[in-house]
């Protein structure tokens, strides 16, 4: 964010400067385009699919259905990351594998996909740090600005990084979450009954027919006797599930990767919204103080002070037939909620920040220039709050995911059959000491694991931006911990 | 500014608190989607028994005409009746039947968390960067990041199964005991048993313990690994300080320097996070409660809220605000009298 403000200002424009020395950023550029073109489809049609969804929302929803049938053009095209390329899915014909990757164990061709996009993702990631670099060292007119510092003191963060890690394999399992599953959330989840799938019945050693729903009949995991399909195991059906099955016999990582998908879309779509409330409210209580400030203190202690979680179970109840409640199965309504609850905390955490920042000199030499309120505060504070706000969304993100997978533990919030981890853990509930485990204790896990890394992500920005700062912990993420809940 | 001026002003701060937070539940329950009458009698309600309760709850008046009868009914603890959960019952005799156990369960929670969560903050402040206290740090991250309801769930799980599992039994651990059941505190009641039928008495408080301390375990996790960080962070910031190397020079024993110089200064910073524990409380006693059946004011008022018993949820709203408010003043309050370095105006 600095850099680009840095050299708005100096005296020869960025453009000139590529200019005068442009194979760096060409070659980089290139790269770029062949890294998204490899998945330009999936993006396209992600990207159309929202805004055909959006504008369905629209009364008479005008020019959804153009959008709708653009995404399904550009989901039918090839690229990098797709099912077609390196289908998992196949039979047994008795002597090969008919219809999987190179004729693989689907196992094993499960296994590169998956290994595939994280590949692509560490790719995209590692391209982009070294455009990052190239500008560093090329184009950028400051031989060294502060956020180099605050860069090399996170690259240096190994519990940071550990969280930055565990965070990407978050969102990624939660982004291409249709190409890391075993098999898709329509067949599976969805509508089981609507298809077909091949076998190799053992029996008759001949190939048969059967649609997905009766094959999950055969390949529940209910803890006892035969009835369990594990972790890194085929079903009866030559299917293969890396984390075993759920008690209907769906597929538990197809499920976990959907899941993932809600709840970072609750996740990022809540703390989106609370942090732009936050962030607004505090540069105008840090910028004006006095009865602004005293008034926006009232109405978060007011919204802290109610129990949030009980608030939340109070409002799912209410909104239970409410069209509202239907979006996305009830994920938008979590988002409004979960974003009204939450700004308080986060305004509180930039604050701090805000004010010192609003008795920084050069928002008085800007206030004496004659520069507008909101200029000041957009250019010259809220730049200062941003990182604040980074580790205090971070932190709240965790909390936000713990509280709607308890909710749709106790059977609120996110509808069936979309699906979401709390639910696993209810499912599995009874047959933890049983062999079929994994139903429970996989998704805890899950749960435990990206909790602990968006924390961690969280440790390391806010040690990376204000390295003073590690003995202050104390109040801050101790109530965010707090909020939690769950 | 006196003590007690400040005392004045945070709890005449804590009105319009209170006020707002009423009346967001005012505004869910009456002017949301869902009508208390509709809610109160379900999908199969029909129309006549709906406009009875209409009538009843006044919901035909005009809506400030409701909005005061609401407010003022419950500043003035008239907390109205139960209509699905239990119907016709006061709502006020449900609470006091049901807290108890909640209360129960809260200060097992607490104590658990203190005393499990500052000794190893403390020990891994004192022993910083050794094995133990990373693991003890690492472990307390883990814990901290554990859903309470999934953590709830798996020690339903191992307790009930520890036979099978350890070759141990937790329910025939001492006195045998269920593990997912409510507690029986008719001793605390009537205390003068533990004295008059000693016997039966002690065994039943016994048991009541013992059924409380694992849910009690999980509701105080969060709150455990979060003492255990701040813990070691202010001991590790205290023990630094110029005061502890003065006592240091002067020739104060290690055991002083740490009980009397150290100790009780890195308490400090502890005191919000121990009341802060009461909002955890409040949100995860519904599930913990949920998990182990227990009939608590958590489990009553997600039945309530399951039931559409919206009347009664509201009551209950109310009381949990007033209840962290209440804990919030005394929290400020009891910063004052710790550190008198602490502003009266902050």
């Amino acid at each position: 964010m600095m850099e680009t403000e840095l050299t708005d200002d100096i005296d020869q424009p960025l453009r000139d400067r590529l200019k005068a020395h442009p194979r760096p950023a060409l070659l980089w550029a290139a790269g770029l385009c062949v890294l998204l073109l490899l998945e330009g489809p999936t993006y396209l049609d992600g990207l159309l699919g929202a805004i055909g969804a959006g504008l369905a929302l629209l009364p008479g929803a005008p020019g959804a259905e153009a959008f709708a049938s653009a995404s399904a053009f550009f989901s039918e095209l090839p690229h990098l990351l797709s099912r077609e390329l390196v289908p998992n899915r196949g039979y047994y014909d008795g002597s090969a594998w008919q219809g999987t990757f190179l004729g693989l164990e689907p196992k094993y061709a499960w296994l590169i996909r998956f290994l595939l996009v994280y590949a692509y993702v560490a790719a995209l990631l590692g391209w982009l740090w070294y455009g990052y670099v190239l500008f560093r060292r090329h184009y950028r007119a400051a031989n060294w600005t502060p956020t180099d510092d605050v860069i090399d003191r996170l690259r240096s963060h190994y519990w940071g990084l550990f969280g930055l890690a565990v965070v990407v394999f978050f969102i990624t399992m939660a982004a291409f979450a249709p190409v890391v599953g075993p098999t898709t959330a329509e067949e599976n989840i969805e509508g089981p009954y609507s298809h077909d799938m091949k076998y190799y019945n053992e029996d008759t050693e001949t190939v048969e027919t059967i649609t997905i729903g009766e094959a999950n009949l055969g390949s529940a995991s209910r803890g006892s006797g035969d009835s369990n399909v594990g972790i890194w195991s085929y079903d009866d059906f030559g299917r293969f599930h890396p984390v075993g099955t759920l008690v209907s016999g769906k597929d538990l990582f197809t499920f976990l990767a959907f899941g993932a998908r809600v709840s970072l879309f609750i996740g990022l779509g809540s703390m989106a919204i609370a942090g732009f409330i936050a962030t607004t409210l505090a540069l105008v209580t840090a910028y004006y103080k006095g009865v602004t400030d005293l008034i926006v203190v009232l109405t978060s202690d007011s919204v802290q002070a109610m129990p949030a979680l009980l608030l939340v179970i109070l409002a799912t109840v209410v909104f239970r037939n409410h069209w509202i409640a239907e979006l996305y199965s009830g994920a938008m309504l979590f988002i409004l909620l979960f974003a009204l609850i939450r700004w308080p905390g986060l305004w509180r955490a930039v604050r701090g920040p805000a004010l010192q920042v609003g008795e920084q000199e050069w928002v008085d030499a800007a206030k004496s220039y004659g520069q507008r309120p909101t200029v000041i505060m957009r250019k010259h504070m809220a730049p200062y709050i941003l990182g604040y706000l980074l580790v205090y969304a971070s932190l709240t993100l965790g909390g936000v995911i713990i509280s709607v997978s308890a909710l749709s533990f106790l059977g609120l919030g996110i509808t069936a059959p979309t699906p979401e981890w709390g639910r696993a853990i209810n499912i599995g509930q009874q047959y933890i000491a049983s062999q079929s485990w994994h139903i429970s204790l996989i998704p805890g896990i899950l749960i435990t694991l990206v909790v602990t890394g968006f924390n961690a992500f969280s440790d390391g920005i806010r040690d990376a931006i204000d390295p003073q700062s590690e003995g202050a912990e104390g109040g801050a993420t101790g109530a965010a911990a707090g909020g939690g809940g769950g | 500014m006196s003590r007690f001026t400040y005392l004045f002003k945070r709890v005449a701060l804590s009105i319009p608190v209170i006020i707002f937070g009423t009346t967001v539940t005012f505004a869910i329950i009456r002017l949301g989607p869902l009508s208390p009458a509709a809610a109160i009698l379900g999908p199969q309600g029909d129309a006549r028994a709906i406009r009875q309760i209409e009538k009843r709850l006044g919901l035909n008046d005009p809506l400030w005409e409701q909005y005061f009868d609401f407010m003022s009914n419950l500043f003035l603890f008239d907390l109205g009746q139960s209509w699905v959960i239990n119907s016709g019952t006061p709502a006020i005799d449900l609470i006091i039947s049901y807290a108890p156990r909640t209360i129960w369960l809260g200060f097992w929670a607490v104590l658990i968390a203190l005393g499990i969560g500052i000794p190893l903050g403390f020990y891994a402040g004192l022993n910083p960067n050794t094995f133990s206290d990373y693991f003890a740090s690492f472990g307390g991250i883990v814990w901290r990041a554990m859903p309470n309801f999934w953590l709830a769930v798996i020690l339903v799980t191992v307790l009930s199964q520890s036979e099978q599992l350890f070759g141990f039994s937790w329910t025939s651990f001492i006195v045998e005991t269920n593990v997912v059941t409510s507690p029986n505190l008719a001793v605390l009641k009537n205390p003068t048993r533990l004295l008059t039928d000693p016997g039966q008495a002690w065994t039943n408080l016994a048991k009541a313990t013992k059924q409380i301390l694992p849910p009690a375990l999980v509701l105080g996790s969060a709150s455990m690994g979060t003492e255990m960080r701040i813990g070691r962070t202010a001991v590790l910031e205290t023990i630094n300080s110029k005061y502890v190397e003065t006592a240091k020079a002067k020739g104060v024993s290690p055991r002083v320097l740490v009980w009397k110089h150290i100790f009780r200064n890195a308490l400090i910073p502890l005191v919000p996070v121990i009341t802060a524990e009461a909002f955890i409380l409040i949100g995860g006693s519904v599930l913990v409660e949920t998990v182990f059946s227990i009939n608590g004011i958590g489990l009553l008022f997600f039945r309530a809220a399951e039931q559409g018993d919206l009347p009664l949820v509201g009551t209950l709203m109310y009381l949990f605000i007033l209840l962290i408010v209440g804990l919030n003043i005394v929290q400020d309050f009891a910063y004052t009298i710790i550190d008198p370095r602490v502003g009266y105006d902050g």
